[in-house]
């Protein structure tokens, strides 16, 4: 269903969801061709992740067998298997929802781009306008700036805060008290 | 677009180029004398700390911001420190008024990545503890609003109620608000004896109750002249601002995800859901009020409905044993040892779940590495979007009318911000 | 001299909840000071005045602030304290609550509005993300609202029940009744 929305690079099935990623040069194309021939009018959600460390051992991973671990196996455990590494650091994830009254059945897609620190994607206010604080959101918090956005600035944090708050190597903060470092 | 709701007004009311402020036009600026006031972050009408910019021609609004960020805790970088199971406590604090929607969106979706089995009575409890907390958001929505607007009686009416919902929670879960009765894999603890009757009795005593606020707003002319015609927005801006919940329902849009995507026990329970044509606060008034005459129509049925058995899943990698197994079981020792420590595994993988919540359309969303605790929980929040169409809404409106628009938008500032 | 001590006036909450039970340290350390502090009869009346009609200021941030609202609901009543009159001015108010987590975005309203107010003031730090910050030990939570206004009475709970709100309101009156300065007074701001 999803072969002729433009700038496809993989597509993904994973717990009843359906995830497209896209090339990022041809988002803005992919979101149109989405909303206009597809009716997916509704944006539901804009966020971003941040990979960084991904894969390393302390970070990430857990202890299982080759294929993963079974949670309904007992005995299976003793390798470690860290997840498989990811594209780029920063995935940008476009929740897109489609609402038709009447319809009887609500159709979701995830479409995800991928960018490296420093990379803009561009922005799709012309598409759904609700994109509006979400993108202004992910810039305060991750540092992706978005391009075409007419309002780029802090939402969440003061105007003058440094720092990306959401980013995986900007520290939690907070006081040291007993016990902080645990979990 | 597949819409197909009553015009409310032709065109887009969208301003541009920024969807969210709207800007003095140049002539105006030079022609009147502009007051530029600031509305918060700390104000009588009792939306919590939202900022908004305000210039003023006379009474009229012709130019607003908002400026939020002034409640934003960090609520996603700090799950992302704790296991998963003490990332469940953070949930409930964004949207403090509807708590256990906020719980069980990241619930399901600990829940959906594990591909657990949840039993049939916690499904139904859940149902019943959500319809009771959509119950308890709109009392205080209505108490809120309506102060704002100066009708003071209905405070307190709602709030009355209000406290017999905190009771039966309080019943159920042993705290009035963020109760945590919401574990991954069902229920935290059985349900009391003592809360059927109780909950019947609230029953039978809501229905009376909507009709006293009923009374109390719905004919009465100041009320009306308030808020009909105020705040107008159409589907189609609606559907392009993202919203949902009793706002696009106030504007024609037949949509609910306990309808379109049933979760939980919603589709073997009878509701209907109620849409209102006219886009202004009184049509979002009318769908909260007999949002609430569902809810109670609802927490009937699962009253009458609930089946027996288990109240959480079975799946010891992730469930606490029960404790008596401890005194005999070595491997429930074990499993327990481990879900306390170093918390239990989810597999890795990303999933978006999304609970209609009193507000809208809440969804989370999960990206797990296959550790013990979340990479990245994101947060859906309805109000954040909402707050979006305040620009929109407003039109030409006056200063008091705004004050009614923004109520009606039903916003949590500990949602917008997080 | 005060003819009868703080406890005389039986500090109600917990001489409800357990009969026969002595001063408790709070009691003692609040007697020692009004011998100390040696109250006339006239400061007695004003200090009485003060806390009998003492109007608290809208501020509730969070979660905390729903708590609030219900003790001016019907069930929790605190118009019974002469409170329910919550001035939306700090100029007309002489207490803050301050309910709900307080981040560093909002310090500056919260310095602002404190500083409006006219004194006597007094601060009751309501919940634990007021008094300490709470679940969120973070880059943008303040730790404690103590950091930047001096505080008076802390309520713990998360929310804090609208009875133990009232619980750390009584006391307050208690204080303030025995003739304990307000918390600018006494302590500056914490560390």
């Amino acid at each position: 269903m999803y072969e002729s929305v433009p700038g496809v690079i993989e597509t993904r099935e994973a717990h009843g969801e359906t995830t497209l990623v896209v090339d990022p040069a041809r988002l803005i194309e992919a979101c149109l061709h989405l909303r206009d021939r597809l009716d997916f009018n509704f944006l539901s959600d804009l966020s971003s992740v941040d990979y960084l460390g991904w894969g390393e051992e302390p970070v990430a991973g857990y202890w299982g067998n080759a294929t993963g671990r079974d949670l309904n196996a007992p005995g299976t455990a003793a390798l470690p298997r860290t997840p498989d590494p990811k594209p780029k650091r920063f995935a940008v994830n476009y929740h897109l929802l489609r609402v038709a009254p009447g319809a009887g059945d609500a159709r979701r897609v995830r479409v995800q781009i991928w960018l490296d620190d420093g990379e803009a994607a561009p922005s799709v206010i012309q598409v759904w306008p609700t994109a509006d604080w979400h993108e202004r959101e992910v810039w305060d918090m991750m540092g992706i700036p978005f391009e075409g956005h007419p309002n780029l600035v802090r939402i969440l944090m003061e105007d003058d805060w440094e720092g990306h708050p959401l980013r995986k190597d900007y520290p939690i903060g907070g006081e040291p008290v007993r016990f902080s470092d645990e979990v | 677009m597949a819409i197909s709701a009553p015009r409310i007004y032709e065109g887009t009311r969208i301003p541009s180029p920024v969807p969210t402020i709207i800007e003095v036009p140049e002539e105006l600026r030079r022609s009147a004398d502009i007051l530029e006031i600031n509305f918060g972050p700390n104000h009588p009408s009792m939306h919590g700390v939202l900022r908004l910019v305000l210039q003023l021609d006379g009474e009229t609004v012709v130019g607003l911001k908002a400026i939020i960020g002034y409640l934003h805790t960090g609520f996603e970088k700090s799950m992302e420190q704790k296991t998963w199971w003490k990332a469940i406590p953070y949930a409930p604090r964004m949207d403090y008024v509807s708590f256990q929607a906020n719980e069980l969106a990241f619930v399901m979706a600990i829940e959906k990545l594990l591909g657990i089995d949840v039993p049939p009575k916690a499904i139904w409890m859940r149902t019943l503890l959500a319809e009771l907390n959509r119950v308890h958001s709109h009392l205080v929505w209505l108490g809120t609003s309506a102060l704002e607007l100066g009708a003071i009686s209905p405070f307190w009416y709602a709030f009355r109620e209000r406290d017999r919902v905190l009771d039966l929670f309080e019943l159920v879960a042993g705290a009035r608000m963020h109760t945590r009765y919401f574990q991954v894999g069902g229920l935290a603890e059985d349900i009391p004896r003592g809360f059927f009757p109780q909950c019947r009795e609230f029953c039978e005593v809501m229905p009376k109750a909507v009709d006293e606020y009923e009374a109390m707003l719905t004919e009465n002319p100041i009320w009306q002249a308030r808020t009909k015609g105020v705040g107008l927005l159409s589907a189609a801006d609606a559907i392009a601002l993202g919203q949902s919940g009793p706002v696009a329902r106030g504007s024609g849009i037949d949509w609910d995800l306990r309808k379109a995507e049933p979760y939980l026990a919603y589709p073997d329970v009878d509701f209907d859901v109620p849409v209102r044509e006219n886009g202004d606060v009184y049509d979002r008034y009318k769908v909260h009020m007999d949002e609430m005459r569902e809810s109670v129509r609802i927490v009937e049925q699962t009253l009458e409905g609930m089946p027996p058995g288990p109240w959480i899943a079975d799946d010891r990698k992730v469930v606490l044993p029960p404790r008596e197994e401890l005194h005999t079981s070595m491997e429930s020792l074990i499993h327990h040892f481990k879900i306390v420590t170093e918390g239990f595994t989810v597999p890795e993988g990303e999933v978006y779940v999304a609970v209609e919540s009193p507000r809208g359309e809440f969804g989370c969303y999960l990206c797990s590495d296959g550790g013990p605790r979340p990479w990245r929980v994101r947060f859906r929040a309805p109000s954040f979007v909402a707050l979006q169409a305040t620009a929109t809404c407003m039109g030409q409106a006056l200063v008091a009318d705004m004050v009614a628009v923004v109520g009606s938008l039903d916003t949590v500032m500990g949602e917008v911000d997080r | 001299m005060n003819s009868k001590p703080l406890r005389e006036y039986g500090l109600k909450s917990e001489r409800v909840l357990w009969k026969g039970k002595g001063p408790g340290v709070f009691e003692q350390e609040v007697a020692a000071l009004e011998e100390r502090l040696m109250l006339t009869t006239l400061e007695r009346a004003v200090a009485w005045a003060q806390s009998k009609s003492m109007w608290p200021d809208t501020f509730g941030l969070a979660c905390c602030a729903i708590e609030m609202m219900s003790i001016v609901s019907s069930r929790y009543d605190i118009a019974r304290f002469g409170m329910e009159a919550f001035r939306a001015s700090p100029r007309q108010a002489d207490l803050l609550i301050v309910s709900g987590r307080v981040v560093h975005k909002m310090a500056e309203p919260l310095r602002q509005i404190y500083d409006q107010m006219l004194e006597p003031k007094w601060v009751i730090a309501m919940g634990a993300c007021a008094s300490s910050g709470g679940m969120f030990n973070n880059y943008t939570t303040l730790q404690g609202v103590d950091k930047i206004v001096p505080v008076d009475v802390h309520v713990p709970g998360c929310p804090p029940r609208p009875e133990a709100l009232m619980e750390g309101i009584v006391r307050l009156h208690e204080k303030v009744q025995a003739g304990v300065p307000p918390a600018y007074e006494i302590r500056g701001v914490a560390e």
